[in-house]
């Protein structure tokens, strides 16, 4: 059974047809990158696997529970996480203070014991600092933690988003554009980290534009296009068919 | 875990013994004078520091609330009501105020909070009416616009001391006191932990603390339901020493002006600022009452109000300033690091 | 069915609400904040009006015009000394929130100061009443809906086609685009905040051929043009025009039927309707 599946997913927005009837399994361990020219649906598809946009028919699937309808608090308590390609600053907040409100999630004490503060909330505060620090080494801006988020570059941000992500323990964790906006050193970086992130067995959906970044980590990949799913398969398999590469060399450049 | 405090903290500017002494000074006030005037402008500045203090904790996660009177409004009629009209002794039914406001809170905020932004305040300012609407026709249980006379707390005796309300406006003054060091003690401490650092997130960014795991819809509710209970209390407690409950008491204008005495006092400090803010508005606003000329008070305290919003620094208030004063006199604290240095207070 | 007197007496309200959230809406949308001291602009205009036909003995509409002007100019003042400070960068709504509060007591309490608490009434204008067989209408009543349809109509060519009109229109959408039309943004926000005020002004001079003067007499038009702003959807002008009239007819409608809890009521029937739609009829849905 695949881990997360969306059956006949249809989205509109007004009268305008984001995604026509997506059907898409993602397996459990593997790392999918989701490809398309601008406006063919990936970030939609995130949205809608988030809960951030109910489709407009269709269901999604996780572990064999309908998760469609869900809020996206409740499903990321499920495990399915993700991060965003712009929004992703607590404002005001510094880089450990962004860290601790997405590790919520990993706490067992429940409010009560937080407000008292009883020992076994400090106990289990104290551990879980210690692992958004050692998530912030991970994503190489252990630096910069005490800084206010905002004030990072922006590459730096990228980065902050990936861990805040991750110090929410996800099992699926779906990345939205990660490198955008990188230089070569700090993409790769970014690499590493995914590739490092599902060896410790998180299942990965990654939006991609660099297609040699996509094509270096992902184990599958679909083509999106004008939201309909043209393609699906083998990474390199993938750009050697013509409809892929009209679809994708239309508009971009590789 | 704080977010979002580029303001200087006072707290760690101002040394805890300078705090600590003007908490005495307050608490011995009453040895050096017992003038009913001065007391009873300390007493209800204190009732509203606290209705205004459960107005920032609903601010923290993001919300503005027009309605907090109101639930001063349901916090003295249900200790009029349960006293007056029922029989009941003062004590429980200020405890029962409390509960009953703080349930109603619960069950307003499962509809209100639904809406955000200002759309959450207006639906606030329609909640507030309602209330005051309510209470004026009827006329069985509220008595109209007539109102409730209510009568002194019976005294309470304490090993073998025996306070007496209905003698001296002191009894009054010192269980004020107690009141708003338990409900500050109760916000600062929401305000300083986990929850509190969640209620923060909620208000810088909803969308992305959604998709984290917190549910903002019950934080949200968490905030109004705690802030509804204490400032029903503090509604209960202000009709007693009032000793008069009417419709007018705590109408729209009353929940305008907790909003303007927490911008005012400062939303930097969850207890300081309130208390501030609530001290000086109220005091400002009963001294100008008494001047001869009539309507000129609202002149005044409407323009002192604008003109302290233009004059403060980008949205801190008073007790924002407190601590730059502090330092201005007696120079930075050795340890002191202003939070988040690199730049960022100019965003 | 409620008689026609009351559907009358609605559209008489309706005309105030619709006129005032018109304004409320097109501040709004150019600056982006609500403007709490509407109500209060509403009362000025209507001081204005009546010391300018009693005491100077100017003719009503001319009165009206007047009274647009000196509380315009009054709200151009406050957008550029309170407002306009209170919304840069680094402050946060509530400082302009509380400010525009503020200002209620400071209008109220110098308009008690400077013209007594009593109320004011210009039943001089336009007595008489208009037989229509089965009930009868007062001129004043129609005058009153005559006046704001006029003003309306105003507005809309001030609006549609004045250069400054399609500079404000390109503000709303694009804050950048006002500069090809050679109108500096913050010039266009400060004219906005004046013709917003002028409106209220004119609706508070126009009722006060059918109601009295008073300092207090803004909060309660306030509190309904708000909620026909939220009705019909903040940032819609049509929303605006159209809540107004449905909540001026309903209020009257509402009161006709139940006399008692009428107000409850009617705030009842707005908290449904916006938790159904949360923007309002005509707003822009979220996400």
């Amino acid at each position: 059974m695949p881990l997360l599946e969306l059956k006949g997913i249809i989205k509109f927005f007004g009268k305008l047809a984001a995604l026509e009837n997506i059907d898409l399994q993602v397996n459990k361990g593997e790392i999918l990158g989701i490809v398309g020219p601008n406006g063919s649906g990936k970030t939609t598809l995130i949205n809608l696997i988030s809960g951030y946009y109910r489709p407009t028919r269709g269901t999604i699937y996780f572990d064999g529970r309908k998760i469609s309808g869900l809020r996206p608090d409740q499903i990321a308590r499920l495990g399915i996480v993700r991060t965003f390609q712009s929004n992703v600053l607590f404002e005001g907040a510094s880089v450990i203070e962004s860290m601790m409100i997405s590790s919520r999630l990993q706490y067992k004490t429940n409010e009560w014991q937080a407000f008292w503060e009883t020992k076994a909330y400090k106990d289990e505060h104290e551990k879980i600092v210690g692992n958004a620090l050692n998530t912030l080494r991970f994503v190489n801006i252990f630096n910069e933690t005490f800084r206010p988020a905002a004030a990072l570059p922006h590459g730096f941000q990228r980065m902050l988003g990936i861990g805040v992500a991750l110090a929410a323990n996800p099992s699926v964790l779906l990345i939205d554009e990660p490198t955008t906006g990188m230089n070569h050193e700090e993409a790769m970086g970014v690499v590493e980290n995914i590739r490092e992130i599902n060896k410790q067995g998180v299942t990965v959906v990654l939006i991609e534009h660099n297609m040699r970044v996509l094509l270096n980590i992902a184990t599958r990949v679909i083509v999106l296009n004008f939201g309909n799913k043209i393609a699906d398969g083998d990474p390199h398999e993938m750009m050697s068919k013509p409809e892929v590469v009209e679809a994708y060399l239309g508009t971009e450049t590789l | 875990m704080i977010i979002g405090r580029y303001y200087i903290d006072h707290k760690s500017v101002v040394p805890k013994i300078v705090i600590g002494a003007l908490i005495a000074l307050v608490a011995i006030f009453p040895l050096f004078t017992t003038n009913m005037v001065t007391l009873s402008i300390i007493i209800l500045s204190g009732i509203w520091a606290i209705a205004v203090m459960g107005f920032l904790l609903i601010l923290r996660t993001g919300q503005f609330s027009l309605g907090q009177a109101a639930f001063m409004a349901i916090g003295g009629y249900v200790s009029a009501i349960l006293t007056v009209k029922m029989g009941m002794s003062y004590w429980p039914s200020f405890v029962a105020a409390g509960i009953i406001s703080g349930v109603i809170a619960f069950i307003i905020g499962i509809v209100v909070l639904r809406a955000g932004g200002i759309y959450f305040s207006i639906i606030t300012i329609a909640f507030g009416e309602i209330v005051r609407i309510v209470a004026m026709n009827w006329e069985s249980v509220t008595q109209g616009a007539s109102g409730i006379l209510t009568h002194a707390p019976e005294s309470l005796t304490v090993g073998n001391l025996e306070i007496n309300f209905a003698a001296s406006v002191v009894p009054y003054y010192y269980f004020m006191l107690l009141l708003v060091t338990v409900s500050a003690l109760f916000y600062w401490q929401i305000d300083r932990t986990r929850i509190g650092g969640t209620f923060r997130s909620v208000a810088a960014n909803p969308v992305l603390a959604e998709h984290l795991g917190i549910n903002l819809m019950k934080h949200r509710l968490i905030a109004f339901t705690v802030a509804g209970l204490f400032t029903g209390l503090a509604g209960a407690y202000y009709v007693t020493f009032l000793s008069v409950m009417n419709p007018l008491i705590f109408d729209l204008w009353k929940s305008v002006q907790i909003m303007m005495m927490t911008i005012v006092g400062g939303m930097g400090s969850i207890v300081g600022g309130p208390i501030i803010g609530a001290t000086l508005l109220y005091t400002l606003g009963i001294y100008l009452s008494r001047v001869p000329i009539p309507n000129i008070q609202y002149l005044v305290f409407g323009g002192v109000v604008v003109l302290l919003l233009l004059v403060l620094p980008k949205g801190t208030g008073l007790v924002d300033q407190w601590g730059k004063l502090w330092r201005r006199v007696f120079g930075e604290p050795e340890d002191f690091q202003m939070p988040g240095e690199e730049g960022m207070d100019e965003e | 069915m409620p008689p026609a007197g009351i559907w009358i007496d609605g559209l008489v309200q309706s005309c105030i609400y619709m006129t005032m959230a018109f304004g409320m809406v097109l501040v709004f949308s150019i600056l982006g904040i609500l403007n709490w001291t509407h109500g209060q602009f509403y009362m000025l205009g209507g001081f204005v009006v009546y010391y300018a036909v009693t005491a100077a003995g100017i003719p009503f509409p001319l009165s009206l015009l007047i009274s647009g002007a000196v509380v315009g100019g009054l709200g151009m003042l406050v957008e550029k000394v309170v407002i306009e400070r209170l919304t840069s960068p680094g402050y946060g709504i509530l400082s302009v929130t509380a400010a525009t509060n503020a200002l209620i007591f400071f209008f109220e309490g110098a308009a008690g100061m400077g013209f007594g608490l009593m109320n004011k009434g210009m039943a001089t204008v336009l007595p008489g009443v208009l037989d229509m067989g089965s009930f009868g209408v007062s001129y004043q009543k129609i005058a009153v809906i005559v006046f704001t349809l006029i003003i309306m109509v105003a507005m809309y060519i001030v609006l549609n086609l004045t250069k400054v009109g399609k500079a404000i229109r390109a503000t709303s959408q694009e804050p950048d685009a006002a500069s090809l039309y050679g109108v500096s943004v913050k010039w266009v926000r400060v004219i906005i905040m004046g013709i917003g005020c002028a409106l209220a002004a004119m609706a508070g001079g126009v009722i006060g051929i059918v109601q009295s003067v008073n300092p207090f007499m803004g909060r309660i038009p306030m509190i309904m043009s708000l909620l026909a702003v939220v009705i019909g959807g903040l940032g819609s002008l049509t929303g605006a025009i159209v809540g107004g009239i449905m909540l001026g007819l309903l209020n009257s409608v509402i009161a006709y039927s139940i006399s008692y809890y009428s107000e409850v009521a009617l705030f009842m029937l707005v908290i449904i309707l916006l938790l159904i739609r949360p923007q309002g009829l005509f707003g822009a849905a979220p996400k």
